[in-house]
């Protein structure tokens, strides 16, 4: 927005009613998606192809064009893949509820998804069954199940720590039930949930077949509660891909940047108030944006990257040239060119006190159809991954109430879970520290 | 179009049994101890001459075969175990001359091939010995094949049971016509529940009744209401009038039709016979059409009973199982807790049951109470899903 904007409230312009009427109205919606909070620079980003959980490519990093033989991203490791690992093109969010009667069947639900998991992340030749069943794979992704990069990330909800399981002891410290925010426009049918399923591939059919493999081995444990499908775009034409309101998002990933930096900010230690089985898991909250794209399209350009902070075509920040161009906050102390509300600014202004609140962001764009009125519903699947929920996502939050951009987005599902801990290796599961 | 639908109840008696023929089996001693690498696949020849073909020094684990019809004519292809005849791999309406690749992960023992061409006898191929462990991972089932022979029995008493419950429903869309006759409409409500649910758990799912099942028990066409298609009878739209609070005089001529095309289905099924192709896709198809129609309330023209119509369904179910154990028990290890699970879905379906027998709307349940009840019967019908498989008529291997 114009800096005059910013006097709204005392000077209310032509036009501007109508969008303050609608950010009454509607509420629209807050969130942490749009822009940088970093205050390092990032490496260069590297293809995705080799398997790694390498910290030196921002997962917002698109992988380079994968061949069907991508090789597979590990299962087993003290962490769950799909946290560090740059973001593939397609992702799916899944939130289960548990229909399971009991711990021991939860625990065994755990098991087959582990088991699962653990096949669908290799690939490999599904099982035969000869004449005594319908094949057990759908054979949607041919005859050898290829790796094609997935991972399947599993997160476990507030819900699940009720009295059903006998669990309450044991929740995240920091794990609850996502509030509403003051511009959300929830639909409670589309956020929480007991499980939460992150897959993610280089392609849409892997991620489908693994959820139906994934389903058709649980039935009876979980059934669907929601789901949202999201893809990240290509580097367009380079540099961080961009969301469906044009601006690069997901530049810098401070909790890449350094070898050290996941265990700061986004991996969750054992201690304190912290139950022991936490240790290695993430915090992993999932916000699914509509981004009001008609209303959007018909804002200035000026004005839009007034409220972002940073140029449309190179995502440069006001202040400087490139991308990567840190914004020098300090040369701008009164927001002449970075307004102060710009997101940018107000999601990290880079200070030393605002750098441990810094999350992993690893969002997915979502086009998913029409709304009532024939406008699109075109938006982002904000996802991030925090050592703290209250510490990083949810202060950040806090500062993004009614900042400018609010007007054009519209936060409507998502929630707040645990990622598990990793499956260490073939004897493991998921969440065996929690059950076993 | 379901195989159910096509099957689903063929005029005219019991079907030719199929003809045995002899079985010529050659043993083919395995001359050296010498490995051969394994190939990523074994050519297997399947003809008149020459059946097996290829498949020599096999190690215990996953066998690849790309197994082509040498013959002039369509062919069927087991692999199967020598000394107990169980299947291991099935390759169906293999054309002349066409290659296909099937795989089976088998433990040491002896196996051969056997080539079924079509209209001819079973011809088998050479012993082969597969080496090595007796235990593999994720190892194929085995199982023997189920015939005609094997299922017309079942098929027999399946059909048997239905026509025990004709006349029952007979009474009961009788009694639905002449409570609307007389202007009873609220107790005519209670009989067209009491006719409904007898008629869903007769397995009339996917058509299995034919043109009978669509005047009984239609959905209205695409884009209509069962209220407003014209082309509508049977128990929809007698629904959608009683609910709607039509008047008697015009729900009679429709309970007046139940009745006769009940009749009909009546009349005409002593002559009929429930295929044996079809029993077993009965046991699963029955839920699957209550997923797709009552789980979903899209069946419900007013009366809000698919709770009702699911706990009958789950009965039709368990009636279509019923006459498949012996066949079942023998190949199916999950078929004790199938039918623990079908009796779980009832018990937890019925307690939507009020003492005074009226059943909580779908609407009204919960998510939690929706998504226990969707997981529970996805669950059986999952369990149900390899009966239809295991029951899939074959051939004799001999």
């Amino acid at each position: 927005m114009s800096p005059q904007r910013g006097a709204d409230a005392e000077r209310p312009a032509a036009g501007l009613g109508r969008r303050g009427f609608l950010h009454g109205l509607v509420g629209a919606g807050v969130a942490a998606p749009l822009a940088a909070a970093a205050a390092v620079a990032p490496a260069a980003a590297t293809p995705a192809s080799a398997p790694s959980s390498s910290t030196s490519s921002p997962p917002g990093t698109p992988a380079s064009t994968p061949s069907a033989d991508a090789p597979a991203y590990p299962f087993h490791g003290a962490h769950q893949a799909g946290i560090l690992t740059p973001a593939q093109r397609n992702g799916t969010f899944v939130a289960f509820d548990l229909t399971a009667s009991s711990r021991a069947e939860l625990t065994e639900l755990m098991k087959t998804i582990t088991e699962r998991a653990r096949f669908l992340t290799a690939g490999g030749l599904p099982a035969e069954v000869g004449i005594a069943a319908p094949p057990p794979d759908s054979g949607v992704l041919g005859p050898r199940v290829p790796s094609d990069g997935l991972t399947v990330t599993v997160s476990l909800g507030a819900s699940v720590f009720d009295d059903r399981y006998g669990l309450a002891g044991l929740k995240p410290h920091r794990l609850r039930t996502m509030e509403d925010f003051p511009n959300d426009a929830l639909d409670r049918a589309a956020c929480d949930g007991d499980v939460l399923l992150q897959l993610c591939a280089h392609h849409p059919d892997t991620i489908t077949h693994a959820l139906r493999d994934i389903a058709k081995a649980t039935r009876g444990g979980m059934q669907v509660r929601w789901r949202k499908d999201g893809f990240v775009s290509p580097p367009r034409p380079s540099g961080t891909p961009r969301n469906l309101m044009g601006f690069k998002d997901g530049t810098s990933s401070p909790a890449l940047a350094e070898p050290s930096a996941p265990d700061r900010l986004v991996w969750t230690h054992a201690g304190g108030p912290e139950p022991r089985w936490v240790e290695g898991g993430s915090y992993h909250v999932v916000r699914v944006i509509r981004m009001l794209v008609e209303f959007w399209d018909r804002v200035s350009l000026h004005e839009q990257e007034n409220m972002i902070g940073r140029r449309r075509d190179s995502g440069a920040p006001l202040t400087g040239t490139r991308e990567h161009d840190d914004p020098r906050y300090e040369t701008d102390p009164t927001g002449d060119v970075i307004q102060m509300d710009a997101h940018i600014r107000l999601a990290n202004n880079r200070s030393p006190q605002q750098a441990e609140q810094q999350m992993l962001r690893r969002s997915y764009n979502y086009d998913s159809g029409v709304d009532t009125n024939g406008n699109l519903d075109n938006g982002l699947v904000f996802a991030c991954f925090n050592q703290d929920l209250e510490r990083q996502f949810v202060t950040v939050q806090k500062r993004l109430i009614d900042e400018p951009l609010a007007d054009y987005i519209s936060p409507t599902g998502g929630g707040y879970f645990f990622a598990l801990p990793g499956v260490r290796h073939q004897a493991d599961w998921f969440a065996s520290g929690l059950l076993a | 179009m379901r195989r159910a639908a096509q099957y689903g109840m063929l005029a005219g008696g019991i079907a030719a049994v199929v003809t045995l023929g002899v079985v010529c089996t050659v043993t083919v001693r395995q001359g050296s101890e010498a490995r051969v690498a394994h190939p990523d696949a074994y050519p297997v020849t399947a003809g008149i001459s020459g059946c097996g073909r290829g498949w020599s020094d096999p190690a215990a684990g996953t066998q690849t075969f790309d197994v082509t019809n040498t013959s002039i004519a369509g062919m069927e292809v087991y692999l199967e175990s020598v000394a107990s005849g169980d299947v291991y791999l099935d390759l169906e309406a293999l054309g002349a001359g066409s290659t296909t690749r099937g795989r089976a992960i088998i433990p040491a023992g002896r196996y051969r091939f056997v080539c079924l061409p079509a209209d001819e006898d079973p011809i088998a191929g050479p012993t082969v010995t597969v080496t090595g462990v007796r235990r593999v991972a994720d190892a194929t089932p085995g199982i023997p094949p189920v015939t005609e022979n094997d299922l017309i029995p079942a098929s027999k008493q399946y059909g048997a049971w239905i026509e025990s419950r004709l006349p029952v429903l007979q009474a009961d869309v009788d009694a639905l016509a002449d409570d609307v006759a007389s202007g009873d409409l609220g107790k005519a409500k209670a009989d067209w529940l009491t006719g409904h649910l007898e008629y869903e758990s007769l397995g009339a799912a996917y058509g299995a009744f034919g043109d009978a099942d669509e005047a009984i028990n239609g959905m209205p066409a695409s884009g209509r209401t069962a209220l407003d298609d014209p082309g509508l009878t049977g128990f929809h739209k007698l629904e959608a009038l009683l609910w709607s609070g039509a008047p008697a005089a015009e729900i009679a001529p429709f309970a007046d039709r139940l009745s006769a095309d009940v009749a009909g289905l009546r009349a005409n099924f002593p002559n009929v016979r429930i295929d044996p192709l079809d029993i077993g896709l009965r046991a699963h198809e029955i839920l699957e059409n209550a997923l797709q129609f009552e789980l979903t309330g899209a069946a419900d023209a007013g009366s809000h009973t698919n709770l009702a119509t699911v706990d009958a369904n789950l009965n039709g179910s368990a009636e279509a199982l019923a006459p498949l154990r012996g066949i079942l028990k023998p190949r199916y290890p999950q078929l004790a807790k199938t039918e623990a699970s079908i009796a779980a879905a009832q018990q937890l379906v019925e307690s939507y049951r009020a003492a005074d027998g009226t059943w909580t709307p779908l609407q009204s349940l919960t998510t939690a109470q929706r998504e226990a009840l969707d997981a529970r019967i996805d669950a059986t019908v999952e369990l149900l899903a390899p009966v239809a498989a295991i029951c899939d008529v074959r051939r004799a291997a001999s």
